[in-house]
């Protein structure tokens, strides 16, 4: 499955890329594609395979995730943002 | 409990500007436990202090600057205090928070709260020791801007005095002017109008009253782990990139208000952007009073930016080129008025600051008329989204209360009424308090939030939002079974404002109610529980729904606009997205219900929160 991976403030950041395209039929099949493709990304938002608690997942603006299985589609879009949105 | 705790005075300052007169009196230690200071404390002050059906510009209406057991304790950014009074603009409960020195000098001046009423003959400036409260002249100052009038009033008194004060928004009754202090602004509800009604230009306070802790040694041992924890990840996109980092989330996510509501994306979000700015515009980084966040981010303008319309000919020269920028006045100031440039919406950042304006409600009420004029309901041709200068100008006329700016002054709900025509639907606030920057209708549990809320539509009382960005709720599907959660960050925030807090530590806490029952302990020796806490919350949400029933309040006012009850998002990330009137009334009464008040909002039991 070909996605998008967007991200968004310090996950940018820590990026030092906006968007990434990468192969992944699930969330943690993109967080393992992701450690290999940024590993600087990878050890600042990762712990133990999951998203460190100051981030989220979102898939296509639409549905927060979190479970490692959750299943990805072809085409869709991973969004990586700040969990604390206060403004 | 007859002793007064420890990080308390133990009383508060009554000063009368009609009379001149001043006396001092005593807070029973049992009042302190239950409404602990800032917010909380202040709303027990103000139930005290306000006649029923009291107008917020009459002499006899209260304004409060209200301090906390945190204030000048080592804990880091607990240099906050709580402005309060019946709105003018809502006519409803205010607190606005701010945070700076004053917190810490006023605290000094051997007080937990001043409470001002009455009106001054002629403009003056109130001074506060702990050996007196004297009513200087101000004649001098009015007109200046609230920097440039704080800096005089410390060139005349000296450095250890710091100073609350309003610019000329305020002077001229602007139902959204700010009280400023250190460039930080007690903002929303237009406080900065009950000081101008009073014809009090500033108040300045020094002090050497230090209260006490109950458990000292541990007390510095915690606030040190805390403030190390406040340079880690948790609070990262705060210190890096600050609140504005919002704005590509939100857009990304469709929820982002565009154009006066109409719509949820901006097409032109790139260019505001901080990761934009930051590359076309030089940054700076700065903090209040005891943080050791720095969250504060300002933007230098670029040397082709627009000029600026002075505040007044002698207008201020504060923040020439400088401009702290956040989330809301970017969204109030861009997107919503369809502004793309940054120069401008740092020029009208800068000019908000100057005339001592609420950018949420300016850049709401401003995005109201753009509105108004594009659908023919206002005669203004060049108020038009997009168009800058037209900001910029119509900004200057609100502050002079000059042309439209004075019907505008009033705020987008009072304006509606008089423009008529329908424009009372897409007039973007709730009970007069323009909302934020969270488009309700694709955050429904915050659109809840904003409906109930004391103060109006508002995003730092309610932080159900939080519960929105989140796989516990469909953010785009309102539900009666989510308000307990909209409940719980609207405790927390009753807390963290009533401590008063910084709520941009909240990341770096894994139990927060039990961390702020930790600093209580320490601070006032209390054995506190977070069982104790979330009944103190209750008590506080439920003291300012009282203080609003006894000021007029009708179940009526607990709702949306109807553009956000009958429109759906037209087009975006969130395309379709609709919240009915129906499915937001079974969320009211079922909050309603959590709250332990009858299904249509009223309090049963009065007694608790007196
Ligand atoms: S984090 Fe920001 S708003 Fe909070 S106290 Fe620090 S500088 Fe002020």
């Amino acid at each position: 499955m070909s996605i998008t991976v967007e991200f968004f403030g310090i996950a940018r950041q820590r990026a030092g890329v906006a968007t990434i395209e990468i192969e992944a039929d699930s969330l943690g099949a993109a967080f393992d594609e992701l450690a290999g493709r940024l590993p600087q990304w990878s050890t600042a938002c990762i712990d133990d395979g999951h998203l460190k608690s100051t981030f989220l997942a979102n898939v296509n603006s639409r549905t927060f995730i979190t479970n490692r299985s959750h299943r990805l589609n072809e085409g869709d879009h991973l969004l990586i943002l700040a969990a604390d949105v206060g403004g | 409990m007859t002793h007064t705790p420890p990080g308390y005075h133990g009383r508060y300052l009554h000063v009368d500007l009609s009379t001149r007169q001043s006396d001092t009196h005593p807070l029973p230690a049992d009042v302190l436990r239950r409404f602990i200071g800032g917010s909380g404390l202040g709303t027990w002050l103000l139930q005290q202090h306000t006649p029923d059906g009291i107008d917020p510009f009459a002499p006899d209406a209260a304004l409060l600057f209200v301090f906390s057991p945190l204030v000048s304790s080592p804990l880091t950014t607990s240099a906050k205090f709580a402005v309060m009074a019946k709105s003018p603009l809502t006519q409803r409960i205010n607190d606005s928070l701010s945070s700076s020195h004053f917190a810490i000098a006023g605290k000094k001046t051997g007080n937990d709260a001043i409470i001002i009423t009455g009106k001054a003959e002629s403009p003056t400036c109130l001074v506060i020791s702990p050996e007196s409260v004297r009513f200087d002249p101000a004649g001098d100052l009015w007109r200046l801007s609230s920097h440039r009038a704080s800096e005089r009033v410390r060139e005349q008194l000296g450095k250890r005095f710091h100073v609350a004060s309003i610019g000329q928004a305020g002077e001229n009754l602007v139902r959204y002017a700010t009280v400023s202090n250190d460039g930080r602004h007690a903002g929303r509800g237009g406080l900065g109008a009950v000081m101008g009604s009073k014809q009090l230009k500033a108040v300045a306070v020094t002090g050497d009253r230090l209260t006490t802790y109950a458990h000292p040694d541990e007390l510095i041992a915690y606030s040190k782990d805390l403030s190390r924890k406040s340079f880690g990840p948790a609070t990262a996109k705060y210190r890096e990139l600050g609140t504005v980092s919002n704005l590509l989330t939100f857009n990304r996510l469709g929820t982002l208000p565009t154009r006066n509501f109409q719509q949820s994306e901006f097409a032109d979000a790139e260019r505001l952007a901080p990761e934009t700015m930051s590359v076309t515009h030089e940054r700076t980084r700065a903090s209040c009073a005891a943080c050791t966040i720095g969250c504060e981010h300002i933007f230098h303008l670029s040397s082709d930016a627009p000029p600026s319309p002075r505040a007044t000919a002698r207008g201020s020269a504060h923040g020439e080129s400088g401009v702290r920028m956040e989330y809301e006045n970017l969204f109030a100031l861009g997107p919503l008025c369809g502004i793309s440039d940054p120069d401008t919406v740092l020029r009208a950042s800068q000019l908000c600051d100057e005339l001592g304006l609420d950018t949420i409600s300016a850049g709401g009420t401003i995005a109201f008329a753009m509105e108004c004029a594009e659908r023919g309901l206002l005669d203004v041709p060049q108020l038009r989204f997009g168009n800058g200068d037209a900001l910029l100008q119509t900004l200057r006329l609100i502050g002079h209360r000059e042309g439209i700016g004075d019907l505008l002054a009033d705020g987008s709900r009072l304006a509606s009424q008089q423009i008529g025509q329908g424009s009372e639907d897409f007039a973007p606030h709730v009970k007069g308090l323009e909302l934020p920057g969270y488009e309700p209708r694709t955050l429904q549990t915050m659109a809840l939030g904003f409906a109930v809320g004391t103060r109006g539509a508002d995003h730092n009382r309610s932080g159900a939002y939080q519960v929105d960005f989140s796989n516990q709720v469909d953010r785009l599907q309102a539900s009666p079974d989510d308000v307990r959660l909209a409940i719980e960050t609207e405790n927390e925030a009753a807390i963290m404002d009533s401590l008063i807090l910084c709520k941009f530590l909240r990341g770096v806490f894994d139990d927060r109610l039990a961390a702020m029952a930790e600093m209580l302990h320490l601070i006032t020796g209390w054995d506190i529980n977070t069982a104790e806490l979330q009944e103190t919350a209750d008590r506080i949400v439920t003291a300012k729904k009282s203080y609003n029933i006894r000021q007029g309040w009708t179940p009526a006012e607990d709702t949306l606009p109807q553009r956000f009850l009958t429109q759906a998002i037209p087009d975006g990330a969130s395309a379709g997205a609709s919240l009915t009137k129906d499915a937001l009334q079974a969320q009211i009464q079922a909050y309603n219900l959590a709250r332990g008040w009858t299904p249509d909002g009223y309090v049963v039991d009065e007694s608790s929160v007196k």
